[in-house]
Order: structure tokens, then sequence, then C-alpha cells
């Protein structure tokens, strides 16, 4: 959700504190920042409060319970004025699970223009367009308060025996809708459709997206305006439906109270009749169904401070609820909160913790140790897998990790991510081939001249009957007596007993040093020398001379004949920013030979 | 001379935190990577159809309703607390160390594959709190860490923790600027919960975390891309200086 600090400070008589003051309050009290730019901050409004957050005078009111300044004023706690009832819109509701309620006001005699500057800037500054006036003052209120609007042009309904009649309905097999941005959808009875009862046709998608037939234009001067709330479920399935996520069914998937829909019409009557003119010439309230009615919520400061671990004040605690503006009655030790209507999120016990916890501040919960358990913690099972890994290791093997999403096998995604890998792996072979085929090419970077790349995984697996965890070796290793072949179960295998009384090795890593993925180059050198000579200082010549692409240098043999020893050295050439040339390595050889030569060597 | 063999950098770091929470009294859970939805999302109180689902890309099976690559390791933590509830136990704590999916597009910090490092402790009433979390994870991070980390607490929501926060590292590399990190989520288990695993919401309560276990060792050895680790490349194996303890 988008927010306007200049927005955010209408709700607030002394000047608000610094952007960054703002994002700390909010950060640790209440929701993550997205992002903070100048004026506008997207703040992550998860589900538990979408219900009354998404929406200025929400997170004003959060806002104003962690600064612990007062709201000047709060829309939705200012009472309702009495509308005037009409005869000249009908509403009929078909599901009354599906629409819980629905508000529908005729106004007549609008003029359609651009907005006042206040508000088309108001709407820029959390990244809206403006529209035009009326369509503008239904985002603004549902902005400012949360509750959806739509606006629909009367003239372009149909009349009859001088009413307007809209019906909210489940749309049938075949229908289509062209929505208002002229995208035509395919629908099915699934969807709700707000309708012209009179003509049949969909007006809009209930909670979702206003349609072409009633689009508001410049020649509009009747308007029959909606604020209704719609079943969570049903808008939410629709919008995935029909992939068509919207302002309005983020804020309708999140089951926002019922009773705010009154408070949307009144705001959106009075701002229209402020900028655009008219009249009222009545509303509809169909009500069926009320949302489920906050029930009270009692908690103990003891049950609090026990989900807590915090040694909270009575007097805290109280403070709390008084600065969210909860109604409490404070029995004895026990809070007995009535939440207002828009707080949905808060049912249990725990939920009042919550509010405890994050107002006052987790900072202020202190840090307690655990006690002790009787026994040893159960870790047999990995120990013995660990076991198995640590024998892996010291028979020369490299433990890899591979993708377990694959080309083919017995399980496949109903959604994958690469249409080419839509498969999960019914065993580590393929993969571990593909890496040990690639292991045998970087060889010479990580292993010694000449050493093999002998490889292993352990991973889960997906056959047709039933996923296991597998072992996997390149080659047979005669040392793990218990393995046969180059496989093993180890779902199945008995490796509690095993691992017990086992401590894995542990290993101190330094930092990690990124590698090359251009290609290297090796070389070999060999040489004669006195007996004696030691082989680092031969090395320490060769670096000294082999320049920066020299990434690697080994001995790889030694032997001794007539009086003299032979040593064999292998370098690797690899830059990180190109690929290397033969002649320009060539070079570096003739200059390394050149100076072991001279250094009395002979090079063979 | 032939050189020794390696581990993958995962098991290390897990070998290092299952060291640590063993000394904490937490055992280790494995449980099924192919998950069906009560483990992963009706019994951790994410029911069917609610927005909270929302916050985990799932993948699911073709021509098998209900089932899915389990979005985090806290499926574990659900079957555990039945196995408790089953055996008329009021304790346990276990670390859940195990791969997760998620549907979402790849980048350098994400992977549709990935570990995370799960768990929970339970206990009766009180012996278990919010407070017990921050010094479990004050305690996890020093030691793996190192003793100038800090962590800190955020406000957030799962609908399988009540209250809920995000917990944050303060990690310093030497010779650079600390920051803080946003490492794990946790909170206490939502009676619904307890309730689920057929456990008794007034008897027990205990705390759940989870987090991705790549972004640990990324942190704490520098390691640029997440993509590295499941490459099957033993470049990235061999990428570190490694001796044992």
């Amino acid at each position: 959700m988008k927010v306007s600090l200049k927005w955010l400070q209408t709700y607030f008589d002394a000047p608000l504190p610094s952007s960054e003051t703002i994002v700390d309050a909010y950060t640790f009290h209440v929701f993550e920042i997205e992002e903070s730019l100048g004026d506008m901050l997207d703040v992550k409004v998860l589900p538990n409060r979408a219900a009354d957050c998404l929406s200025h005078r929400g997170l004003a009111k959060e806002l104003a319970a962690i600064l612990d300044r007062p709201l000047k004023n709060d829309p939705i706690r200012d009472p309702l004025p009495e509308f005037q009832k009409t005869e000249a819109l009908t509403v009929g509701i078909e599901d009354p699970k599906k629409c819980l309620r629905y508000i529908g006001a005729l106004v007549k005699g609008v003029k359609i223009g651009s907005s006042p500057a206040w508000l088309k800037e108001a709407l820029e500054s959390v990244g809206q367009r403006p529209i035009n006036n009326v369509v503008d003052a239904t985002n603004y209120v549902m902005l400012n308060i949360g509750q959806p609007l739509h606006a629909f042009d009367a003239g372009k309904l149909t009349q009859k025996d001088g009413r307007y009649a809209i019906s909210v309905r489940a749309a049938k097999a075949d229908e289509k809708f062209t929505a208002l941005s002229g995208e035509e959808f395919a629908l099915n009875p699934n969807i709700l459709l707000i309708t012209d009862a009179n003509a049949g046709n969909a007006i809009g998608i209930a909670g979702i997206k206003g349609g072409k037939a009633a689009e508001i234009t410049a020649d509009t001067t009747d308007l029959v305006i909606e604020s209704a709330n719609f079943d969570g479920t049903t808008v939410r399935r629709g919008a995935q439906a029909l992939k068509l996520f919207t302002e309005a069914s983020i804020r309708f998937q999140n089951r926002p109270s019922s009773e705010l829909a009154a408070y949307g019409m009144r705001d959106v009557l009075e701002l229209i009749k402020k900028i655009a003119g008219g009249e009222v010439a009545g509303i509809v309230d169909k009500y069926p169904t009320h949302s489920a009615s906050n029930q009270e919520v009692s908690a103990s400061l003891i049950k609090m401070n026990g989900v807590l671990g915090s040694d909270f004040s009575k007097k805290e605690v109280g403070d709390v609820f008084k600065r969210l503006g909860l109604e409490t009655v404070i029995a004895g030790d026990t809070f007995v909160i009535t939440p207002p209507f828009e707080r949905t999120d808060l049912i249990i016990p725990e939920d009042l913790a919550e509010e405890v916890g994050r107002i006052i501040g987790y900072d202020r919960v202190p840090v307690a140790e655990l006690m002790a358990i009787v026994g040893i913690p159960d870790q047999a099972r990995f120990r013995g897998i660990e076991r198995i890994k640590d024998q892996l290791v010291e028979q020369g093997f490299t433990e890899v990790s591979t993708q377990s999403f694959v080309p083919t096998g017995d399980v496949l995604l109903a959604n994958p991510l690469d249409k080419n890998k839509p498969a999960l792996r019914t065993s580590l072979e393929d993969n571990l081939n593909d890496a040990l085929a690639r292991a045998k090419r970087y060889a010479p970077l990580v292993l010694a001249p000449n050493q093999k790349p002998k490889l292993f995984e352990v991973g889960t697996v997906f056959p047709k009957e039933r996923e296991f965890v597998e072992l996997r070796m390149t080659e047979r290793v005669p040392e793990l007596s218990d393995i046969a072949g180059i496989s093993d179960n180890l779902s199945i295998a008995e490796l509690e007993d095993y691992g017990k009384d086992y401590v894995p090795k542990q290993y101190k890593l330094g930092a990690y040093k990124s590698f090359s993925v251009y290609p290297f180059i090796v070389r070999d050198i060999a040489l004669w020398a006195p007996i004696g000579t030691e082989a680092p200082f031969i090395e320490r010549i060769i670096h000294a001379n082999a320049g920066e692409f020299l990434v690697q240098l080994d001995q790889f043999d030694r032997f001794e004949k007539e009086g003299k020893v032979s040593l064999a050295f292998r370098l690797i050439f690899q830059s990180t920013e190109r690929t290397l040339t033969d002649d320009e390595i060539n070079g570096i050889m003739v200059q390394v030979s050149g100076v072991l030569a001279k250094t009395g060597y002979e090079v063979r | 001379m032939n050189r020794p063999g390696r581990l993958h950098p995962i098991s290390i770091a897990i070998r290092e935190i299952a060291d640590i929470f063993g000394k904490m009294g937490f055992g280790i859970a494995y449980g099924p990577e192919l998950e069906d939805d009560w483990h992963n999302f009706t019994a951790l109180n994410v029911p069917e159809d609610h927005p909270a689902r929302d916050m985990q890309d799932t993948f699911w099976i073709k021509d098998q309703p209900g089932e899915v690559l389990r979005t985090h390791a806290t499926s574990v933590t659900m079957r555990k607390l039945e196995e408790m509830a089953k055996a008329g136990a009021t304790e346990m704590r276990m670390i859940n160390p195990g791969k997760v999916f998620r549907n979402e597009a790849t980048d350098i910090t994400h992977e549709a594959q990935f570990y995370q490092l799960d768990g929970f402790a339970v206990g009766p009433t009180g012996t278990v709190t919010l407070a017990h979390l921050k010094g479990t994870f004050d305690r996890f991070y020093r030691e793996y860490f190192g003793p100038n980390t800090k962590i800190r607490f955020r406000p957030s929501f799962f609908g399988f923790t009540e209250p809920s926060v995000e917990i944050d590292v303060w990690f310093e590399v030497p010779g650079r600027k600390g920051q803080w990190l946003e490492t794990a989520g946790a909170g206490m288990l939502h009676p619904n919960v307890i309730k689920n695993a057929g456990l008794d919401p007034e008897g027990v309560q205990g705390f759940a975390f989870g987090g991705g276990l790549e972004r640990l060792i990324m942190i704490k050895y520098g390691i640029p891309d997440v993509r590295l680790f499941h490459s099957g490349d033993i470049r990235f194996v061999y990428a570190f200086d490694g001796k044992p303890v």
C-alpha cells in the first residue's frame, strides 16, 4: 500500500516527524516499509491487517498509536448521516453469501471534468493516474478509508417504469465481459457480476473490475454509485481465474467489515457533490448478511506476559489498548477488549499479546534461555547420514547438490517454473552424471594433477511409489561395506544406531573466493635439478615469473636418476575477465623456462 | 598426491548449526518434500482461499490435487507436533533443515528450491515464550556468526504463529560497515496449530521459526549468488579454504 506523508498529515494537527522516524515507527511496531521515496512510503500490509490497513486512515491510526498522539478525526468513528432513500433504483442480490451488502446511490446532474489540483496530486503521490472527477473521487475514498467503490453511468443503464435496476448475480457459462480497459474476459458461473437487471447485461465484475458498458465519460450526467461488500473467497477465486488482481479485489479478498460500506458511500457522495456537483436522488441499502460482528476478546496480564516472556505492568498494557483506541474494560487482572468493526484480526488472547508486544516494542522483550532438557536431543539419524558422508569424503569424494527439477519423471508439476523441467527427479543418477562430466572438465582447477573426480549426493528423489532420500556415488566404494552398489535408499536404512554416538566432523571455512567463468589453460613443466632441491623453492621461482593469470601450481611428479632429481609441475592459467590465448600463455612459459634455465635447472 | 574430498557448504553449515542447537536441547527432524495440503497449509492455520497463501508461491502436483512441494519445512514441525500428541508428550525441540520449494523467478537472491532452517520448541505453558525465542536466536547467531552479532525482532504475520516476528541479525564483516539483515520469520505457535496437532493449547505453548539456510551461509562467507548452491558445480564446493576443526 502506497501512502503519502502529506495525506497522512491530514489526520494530525501537529506536524508529523521526519520520514525516517515514520519509517522506523512502522518498521518496528507494525509493518515493513518496502520503499521510501520522498513523500511516498510503500507499506507492506500483511494479510492479517489488510482488512483495515489498506487505507490512509488505517495507517494513520497505527501511527497515532505508535507515536502516541491522537488522530485529529477518525472518519469511521464519525456518526453516519441518515441517507435519503430512493425508489428510482432497485438492487437485487441473488446469493447473500456472495454479496453481503450492496449500497447503491443515484446521483443526478453531475458535471464530469478533471479533478481539482489537490485531488490529482493526492492520487499521483501514491502512484495513481487521475481520470476524471467522479472516478477520482471513488479512488480517493478507497485509498483513504479502504472501501472499494464504483461509479456507473446511469445514462447507459436501462430504465423500466422510471427505475434503474442493479442485480448482483453469478455469470452464465458462456457470458463475456468487456472491462473498462477494453480487455475481454470469458466468464464462468463462479464469477459474480454486477448487472443492469432491466437489460440483463453485465456492467461490472463484482469486487474486481468495472465494465465498458457503463463507463463514465465526458457526457455522463447521472450516476449509480456502488459501495458494497463482496465475499472474500468469491472475489479471490474470480481474480485468480481471470488473472485480474485489482485494488478492489485485493481489499475484498481480505474481508473488510461490511459496516465500512456505509462510510464509503457517505464520503464518496460528499466528495462528488463538492467536485462534480449534482444532487443525490437517494440510496438503496441491501444488507442481507452482516459480517460476523467482532466478539469480545479477553486476556489476563499473566497470559499476555506469559506469551511474550515479558514483565509488562498493568498500566503499560492498558496504555497500549488506549493508544490503539480499543474499547477496554479491566476486570481485576483481565483486559476485556471489544474490537471496533474494522479490526477483524483481534480474535484470541494471543492477538492482544501481539498488540502489546509490538506497540511497546519487541526490543523490550527480554532475552531468556530455554531450560535444560532431560536427556540427549535426538540427532541420531542426522549423525548416521553425516557419518556416511564423512566416510565418503575420507575416500576422496566430493559432495554436490543438484536441482530437483528434471525434464522427465513420474511426478509432474502442475505449474512448472521452467517448462523444460516439469518433473521431479526419480533418481540422482542423471544429475550426478552431468555433474561428473563437468567436474572432469574443472578437475585441474580444484583437484591435484591427474586426480579423478569422485562425487556423491544425498537428496530426495521421487519415483512413482514414494519419495525417498537417495545416496548416490559416481563409483562404488569398497570401503563402505554396507552399500553394495553405487546408491542406497537412506529412508529405509537403519541409521539411528549407526549415528547415535558419532560426532560429525566440523570444518572451518574461509571466505568465499569467486571462480572465473572463463576457460583455463593447463601447461606442464619438468626439469632436472640437483638432488636435495626442494619443490617449494622452484615453485617460488615459477610464481614470481608466471604472472597474474597463474591460478594454480602443483608439483605432480618426482623421481631421481643418475644423481639428479626430476620434478614436474602443472601450471593452470585463467583470467577472471576474458579468455586467455595459447599464444600469450606460450610466451609466459618461455619466460618461466628461461628463468629456470638461467637459475641452473635443466628444463626438459 | 590426491586432494581429500569435500563436503558441500550446506552440510558443513548444518553440522555447525546442529551442534549449536544441540547444546540448547534441539534434535533434528525430517519430513517429506512432497507434502499434503494439511501439513503444509491447512493445519498450519493457512486455510484454503486465504490471502495468506499468496505469501508463498506454491508448486502444485499434476493430477494430484492437494499435493504440493512443501513451501516451508514448517510442515515437518506439524508432523512432529502430531507425533507429540500421539505420544502424550508436552515437550519437544527440533530443527528441521531441508529443501523447500517456491514458484518464484530466480535471481542472485532467489532460488525456486532452497534449504530452510526451520524449527520449533514447545513445552508446558509458560516455559517457552517469545523471550526464549529471542534467547535461542541470540545464542545461535552469536555462536554461528561471531560474538559481535546482535539480533532484533520486527512485527510480522504468519498464519501459524501469533505473535509473529521477523528476526534480523546485525552482522559485521571485518573492514566493512555492519548491517542489519533479515534472516528468519518466527513467532509463538498459533493455538489453532497446537489444536490441529491434537495438543492442548491450554497446556502447551512454544515458538517456531524458519529462514533460508543458504542466506545464512551467503552472509557468513560472502557468497554473491544463491544459484551456485545447487548447481552441481564442484568449483563452488572448492571455493572456500577449508580445514577440519
